[in-house]
């Protein structure tokens, strides 16, 4: 990708953070890998890919055999339905989670701490008070709390890792718009006739993006490992509505003793690089943006 | 001079670092001697590399990314650079020690002083721990800490700026060094401070009859201490000799200007000198222009400078929360009813130590802060509770430049949209293109080319960026500035050019300024009249000659004792005057 | 320091009781009647009346928010849907069991993980460190059912070295089914939380007083062990402090996974069962220690800190 890199002509924080992503090797190979992924979930979305995941391709929990197509690679599962397509079917839902509890977490962190940081007194009390009730809560009761008030499913998986995890980043955010907001810069452009609302988005922000995209990327390695979890726990997705590597990995710990792994270990298989792309990747981003925590 | 004399030898010193373009060299193969018991000064400005110099004597530098590539360092005779590690900790804290220019965080803050200095004495001196805090407190004693048998059990953060780094130089004498290293040991420190501890540097360098190897920026700095001046340019070095020569006949255009550039405190020059007045910027020697001087009076007619701006009374308290319910239990009183007005096209300067409420002033007038109590007047209107509006529209007319240019300009911006916004904000100057037109005049106007636009501040040095805030201010054509510290963050060299500038559109502009500085020196040369705040309150008002020649106040007097005096006592004594380096 | 101690626990207060109000409004948007679950399908009328008022479901909201602080406070949270059990029963067994599980694991975890982190730090950027690092994010890459699985398969079911799951109420006989849980909880922390310290302690080792603490001709163990460890325990010491409310609460996969009757298997039970009074008791009880352990955690803080100043 060093080709890539020469190409890139700016000048700006932004161009000089892409160029050291595009020099880094690890970088690299992780985008490569979340792209093959969401393309992959796209297809998967609009049934191009695996849509008849759930019919059945032969008898019940049939071992890998590599003789009789693609499908068959992984083997087949109780319902006789191929693993390679429950797999890829999974893909969706991981890649789902991740991106619904971003969209849910991200913006309610970043308005909230953006809000709090910048205007302190009673307004950053009220935020506070808030976001350290809902802190107090353990992670994982909380979870379960909403779980239970929303009934299971996918959706609910993404809307408790969503409203539970917005605190984090919205006391980053805070942290962050408080030392910002008294910088020279900011100062300057107040005593230039700047309003808030330019100070904040146009000077505060651009200043604290990364925390963002960071943090929209170490969501999704959140996600796809909670929604196995939850779904374990029998919160998450149900069987026969969609197909989710958490599924499958729950279904194993019925089915490992009886010899079959086949369900398992596609789903790890599948989960790993994924999630160790995004760890990757927002720790070359954070390398990238900020070289002076480069440690 | 004999070879015996010679404490240490750097010979052929050479340092990389490694950055993402590539090796850099930091040090070019620079060679000089300290002698035993005598000081030598090692002055350049911020990356020239005398820090770097010394880190590599004591083996400090940070490795990765820099790494000694050549030459040797002659201590006694042995060459530090090829000594194993063990050997060379039984050398630092023990036959070399170091103080380091911010005393805030060089000590670690969760043991007491007296502990941080016991460990030196204990470590190479094999002393019991009752020993050691015998010896401590001895040491504490000797560099002047106030009841030491009470501050030797407190934690840096129960300390003040000065009391740290007399910590750190007890730390550092403990066990009576061949060679003491300060880096900038007083650049983080105020006035009075500095010249205190300055002093006490001296009397302990006497005292125990080490050498001293002194790095500053400044050579005023160095003047009184120094027995030789080592000057380092980029690398490399360009200049040593005896101090006295140095200050009577320097030969290296660097050093002249270095000599030339610091505002003096006797005669009042139109501009001041620049390195660059003495040399071009590949290195090359240029003769310099001639100085013209001026009577530091400027006179004023009520009709060419009225009054535009008037404090009264002027109060800014912050409540100090205490108690079980956290409840306001006290204020800290920033500004404590302060007058004064300001005429249109003059300079008002503003001096005070750090703390003083000088910078909490220049905010509250700009109303970046709001007051407490008492009135602002710009041009005869009272703006201290005027809405949000029309304060907007106001601050057209009134500008602030900052301290730090790293901190005021927006990484994300280029200088270009810096520029222009405050055009945008008050829609002023037409269109995109026609703003970016004149955001290149601006930039011209500051010295910059146009090129500049597109780029963005971290690739500009200090004084760079200091020119393009100067420049966003002056978009909005105002009519007065505060400067808030402006230079003192740059290299004196660079401040010099600072204020050249600053002078040269307050005459074309017919600006009016408040001048904020710690540095008597500074205001002196800038402003027409001087106000000295001490404790949020104004202790002495009068015309900067005034001030100069017949302080009034006791604390006024001080600050002027502690300015260094930038010439060398044994010429002074001796009645020479430095030879003027432009006639 | 006492004003603080006391303004500390008034904050507390506030917090306690909307955490809780939160708690209850959550709980009580659930769609369905507890009563008509509790009371089955072929109920009559009265029956279902006759548990409402049992449970306090007619009393106003108020009155149920009470009813719930005053079970808190009483320690009393009356009894599962499922089990019949008095609660407070439930979570005391179930709270000696998930301690002989978590306490072990965590003293383990945590000395491995400093020593590690401390280790890798010291020798930061050599391959050793490089090493760590990537072992422990490829490791924390794979869900973590899929190392319960994996353990209790391989070590416990091939191999033989363990049993697969159970528990003996016996303090004596309650290891040798705890062993490999603690293994596989051990594993489980330690690559996360070396990352952690490692990070804590190369933030120290980048500070200005250890370049001071070096130029008085200190070696590096002694700069390490004496001056950056003592600043480094502090945020180490006060994030351990907010820990242990979660040994309480044990690990709730793998007490699920090896059948451990602890306060975990007890949730992943409750959850199973549409256990509702369990699952309330749990995170009202979970929030309680958490809130005492934040409050300690706080104040411990302000007693090794000297910077912190107390007014």
């Amino acid at each position: 990708m060093k080709f890539l890199a020469r190409k890139i002509k700016g000048n700006s924080l932004w161009s000089d953070a892409l160029r050291r992503l595009l020099n880094d090797r690890f970088a690299t190979w992780s985008f490569v890998v979340i792209t093959v992924y969401v393309v992959m979930a796209i297809l998967v979305f609009f049934n191009l890919v695996g849509s008849s995941w759930q019919e059945s391709m032969g008898p019940s929990r049939e071992a890998p055999d590599l003789s009789q197509g693609p499908l068959h690679w992984m083997g087949l599962d109780i319902f006789g339905r191929s693993v390679v397509l429950k797999t890829i079917q999974g893909t969706y839902t991981a890649m789902y989670v991740g991106l619904v509890s971003s969209l849910i977490a991200i913006p309610i962190g970043v308005l909230f701490g953006a809000v709090a940081g910048y205007f302190g007194g009673w307004v950053d009390d009220l935020i506070t008070w808030f976001s350290t009730m809902l802190a107090n809560i353990p992670e994982f009761l909380l979870l379960i709390a909403i779980a239970i008030a929303m009934g299971k499913g996918t959706t609910t998986v993404c809307i408790a890792l969503g409203v539970t995890s917005w605190v984090g980043l919205a006391r980053l955010i805070r942290a962050e718009f408080m030392k910002h907001k008294n910088r020279e810069y900011v100062v300057a452009a107040q005593a230039l006739g700047g309003g808030h609302m330019r100070r904040i988005m146009k000077h505060i922000f651009p200043n604290v993006l990364h925390i963002v995209i960071i943090s929209f990327s170490l969501r999704f390695v959140t996600g796809i490992k909670s929604e196995v979890i939850l779904t374990y726990l029998g919160l998450g997705a149900e069987i026969g509505q969609r197909s989710s590597w958490g599924l499958m990995i729950a279904d194993a710990s019925g089915e490992l003793m009886q010899g079959v792994w086949w369900g398992l270990a596609a789903a790890t298989a599948a989960m790993f690089p994924i999630v160790l792309a995004f760890s990757l990747f927002a720790d070359a981003l954070r390398d990238a943006i900020d070289p002076k925590l480069r440690h | 001079m004999s070879s015996s004399d010679i404490l240490v030898s750097v010979r052929d010193l050479e340092v990389e670092f490694s950055t993402r373009e590539g090796p850099v060299k930091a040090i070019n193969k620079i060679s000089f001697d300290i002698p035993r018991g005598k000081t030598v000064g090692l002055v350049g400005e911020s990356g020239s590399g005398k820090s770097v110099t010394s880190l590599a004597a004591m083996r400090l530098i940070p490795n990765p990314p820099g790494q000694v590539t050549g030459g040797q360092i002659l201590f006694n005779g042995t060459d530090l650079l090829k000594i194993s590690e063990a050997e060379m900790r039984k050398i630092r804290g023990n036959k070399i020690s170091m103080i380091f220019q911010e005393p805030m965080t060089s000590l670690n803050p969760v043991f007491t002083v007296g502990y941080q200095i016991a460990e030196t004495l204990m470590l190479h001196q094999g002393l019991s721990k009752s020993q050691a805090r015998a010896k401590t407190l001895d040491l504490l004693n000797q560099v002047g800490i106030p009841n030491p048998s009470q501050k030797i059990d407190a934690y840096p953060h129960e300390m003040s700026g000065g009391q740290k780094q007399r910590v750190m130089i007890a730390m550092a004498i403990g066990c009576e060094p061949d060679l003491l290293i300060a880096d900038e040991p007083t650049t983080a420190l105020d006035v009075t401070i500095q010249k205190q501890v300055l002093d006490l540097l001296q009397d302990l360098q006497e005292k125990y009859k080490m050498s001293m190897l002194f790095i500053t920026h400044d050579l005023g700095v160095i003047a009184d201490i120094a027995d030789d001046v080592v000057v380092m340019y980029r690398g490399d070095i360009v200049e040593k000799n005896k101090t006295e020569e140095i200050f009577l006949r320097p030969s290296h255009p660097y050093t002249k200007g270095l000599l030339a550039c610091r505002p003096p405190l006797t005669e009042h020059p139109r501009r001041l000198v620049t390195v660059s007045d003495f040399m071009t910027v590949d290195g090359k020697e240029k003769v310099a222009p001639k100085i013209e001087y001026v009577n530091p009076t400027r006179s004023f007619t009520e009709a060419a400078n009225p009054v535009v701006l008037e404090v009264k009374d002027l109060k800014k308290h912050f409540p100090i929360r205490g108690g079980i319910f956290g409840g306001v239990v006290d204020h800290f009183k920033a500004v404590d009813g302060v007058s004064f007005s300001v005429r249109k096209g003059r300079t008002l300067g503003l001096v005070g130590e750090s703390g003083c409420g000088k910078t909490t002033l220049g905010r509250t007038i700009l109303r970046l802060i709001e007051p407490t109590g008492g009135d602002i007047l710009w041009k005869g209107q009272n703006i201290t509770h005027i809405g949000s509006e029309p304060m907007r529209q106001l601050r057209r007319q009134m500008q602030i430049i900052f301290q730090d240019p790293y901190a005021s300009l927006n990484p994300r911006m280029t200088v270009g949209a810096a520029i222009t916004e405050p055009m945008e904000i008050h829609k002023i100057h037409g269109q995109k293109a026609e703003r970016l037109a004149r955001a290149e005049h601006l930039l011209e106007k500051v010295g910059l080319p146009a090129k500049a636009l597109s780029r963005y501040p971290h690739e500009f040095s200090g004084g760079q960026r200091q020119r393009i805030c100067i420049a966003r201010a002056l978009a909005v054509e105002p009519e007065f500035i505060v400067c808030d510290e402006s230079v003192s963050a740059l290299d004196v060299s660079i401040q010099a050019q600072i204020l050249n500038l600053l002078l040269d559109l307050q005459e074309e502009m017919n600006l009016t300024y408040i001048f904020i500085s710690h540095d008597l020196a500074v205001v002196k040369f800038i402003a027409d009249d001087v106000l000295v705040m001490n404790k949020g309150k104004i202790v002495e008002m009068a015309s900067a000659e005034e001030i100069y020649k017949n302080p009034r106040d006791e604390y006024t007097r001080k600050l002027l004792s502690a300015i260094p005096k930038g010439v060398p006592k044994t010429l002074l004594d001796r009645g020479i005057t430095l030879p003027n380096l432009n006639a | 320091m006492f004003a603080y101690i006391v303004r500390r626990l008034l904050y507390a207060i506030p917090i306690l009781l909307g955490t809780t109000f939160l708690l209850f409004l959550l709980f009580n948007v659930v769609p369905g009647d507890p009563a008509l679950q509790l009371a089955g399908k072929h109920a009559t009328r009265e029956v279902i009346e006759t548990i409402r008022a049992e449970l306090g479901l007619n009393k106003p909201w108020y009155g149920q928010y009470f009813d719930m602080l005053k079970q808190l406070i009483t320690f009393d949270f009356g009894r599962s849907y499922w089990t019949k059990q008095k609660i407070t029963d439930m979570i005391l067994a179930g709270a000696g069991t998930s301690f002989s599980l978590g306490f072990p694991a965590f003293v383990i975890s945590t000395s491995i993980s400093l020593l590690v982190g401390l280790v890798i730090a010291l020798y930061r950027g050599s391959k050793l460190d490089k090493g760590v690092v990537a072992f422990s994010v490829a490791a924390q890459s794979v869900s973590l059912l899929v190392y319960i699985l994996a353990g209790q398969y391989f070590l416990a079911y091939k191999m033989g070295l363990f049993p697969i799951s159970g528990y003996d109420p016996d303090f004596i006989g309650r290891w040798q089914y705890l062993v490999l849980p603690i293994i596989i909880f051990v594993f489980l922390s330690v690559a996360p939380e070396l990352r952690f310290y490692r990070t804590i302690f190369l933030d120290e080792l980048y500070q200005d007083y250890v370049r001071t603490a070096r130029s008085k001709g200190l070696g590096t163990k002694a700069v390490l062990l004496r001056h950056v460890l003592k600043n480094a325990m502090i945020p180490i010491l006060t994030n351990l402090v907010i820990t242990i409310p979660f040994l309480i609460l044990g690990s709730v996969l793998i007490e699920s996974f090896f059948q451990i009757p602890g306060l975990g298997d007890l949730i992943v039970k409750a959850i199973a069962n549409n256990d509702r009074p369990v699952l309330i008791s749990m995170t009202v009880l979970g929030t309680f220690a958490y809130i005492i352990f934040n409050l300690i955690s706080d104040i411990l803080y302000a007693l090794v800190d000297p910077r912190v100043q107390l007014k």
